[in-house]
């Protein structure tokens, strides 16, 4: 079975994130979520788990930290066009996210990025399929 | 064009977090790695970039965190049997990492969890898909 992955993300809000996940264009898988935790669907194999700071404590016994302070991961995702990343990103900030960083256009490459509500940084990237392939051309740098 | 998910995470050193990838058992896409980063492929679809603090510094305005003592993000992956979570686990303890939590078995799902060398949590599990369905 091919692999799944759920990013386990702490937010202090949960009608609030669960309705921005919802407005950059995943939906809300209703089995795996309650009044604690919400499941946004990204792939057949990619998952986002928002968990109120009380449920995300049931499994770290570390502290909850602020991702608006600092940075621990950043979550690029792949759009089928460059339209999709301007569009996500106009979903995000319209929904109350934040652009983050100015674009990065290397031609082959065109990728946005934003921070959700609680500050978890997204970067929607399209790469031309070529490049995907066989890397990125030796010119790029 | 099924959607990819890249999460990309700083590292300390990033031979020695190369070498903890690999001894989990992923392959590195040499494609998309040089002196400053390594993509490890989870699978089609799921890759995790590992960069230098430096390279890091590069994509993002705000300071770099310590997994260690806060907590971001947790990341679960499935495996396909008990054995796979349990077998990854183990790699994963002999090759420098920390056990977060003891195994939890919940019968229709087992799970581990175990910290990288730089801290970032991972929960490698197995569960019974006959029982989400």
């Amino acid at each position: 079975m091919s692999k799944m992955i759920f990013v386990n993300l702490p937010i202090t809000d949960l009608p609030k994130s669960r309705s921005f996940y919802e407005a950059i264009g995943f939906t809300i898988n209703e089995m795996f979520s309650d009044e604690s935790a919400a499941c946004a669907v990204m792939s057949e194999q990619i998952f986002v788990m928002l968990l109120t700071h009380p449920k995300m404590q049931a499994f770290t016994t570390l502290p909850i930290g602020d991702a608006k302070t600092s940075v621990q991961h950043m979550l690029a995702t792949s759009c089928d066009s460059r339209a999709d990343v301007d569009a996500m990103l106009a979903a995000s900030t319209a929904a109350g996210g934040t652009e983050s960083r100015p674009v990065q256009d290397l031609g082959f490459m065109y990728s946005r990025a934003f921070a959700d509500p609680d500050g978890h940084i997204w970067e929607p990237f399209w790469m031309d399929p070529t490049a995907a392939a066989g890397g990125p051309p030796a010119d790029a740098e | 064009m099924p959607r990819m998910i890249f999460i990309s995470l700083p590292v300390a050193d990033l031979p020695k977090s190369r070498a903890f990838y690999q001894a989990l058992g992923f392959q590195i896409n040499a494609t998309f790695s040089d002196d400053s980063s390594a993509c490890v492929v989870m699978s089609d679809t799921i890759s995790v970039m590992l960069s230098t603090h430096e390279k890091y510094s590069q994509l993002t305005p705000l300071p770099i965190g310590d997994p260690r003592s806060q907590s971001h993000c947790l990341m679960a992956l499935s495996c396909d049997t008990r054995e796979e979570v349990i077998d990854m686990t183990a790699r994963a303890l002999a090759a420098g990492g920390t056990e977060l939590h003891p195994p939890e078995d919940l019968g229709f799902m087992y799970s581990c969890a175990f910290a990288d060398l730089d801290g970032n949590g991972w929960g490698p599990m197995w569960f019974d898909t006959s029982a989400t369905e």
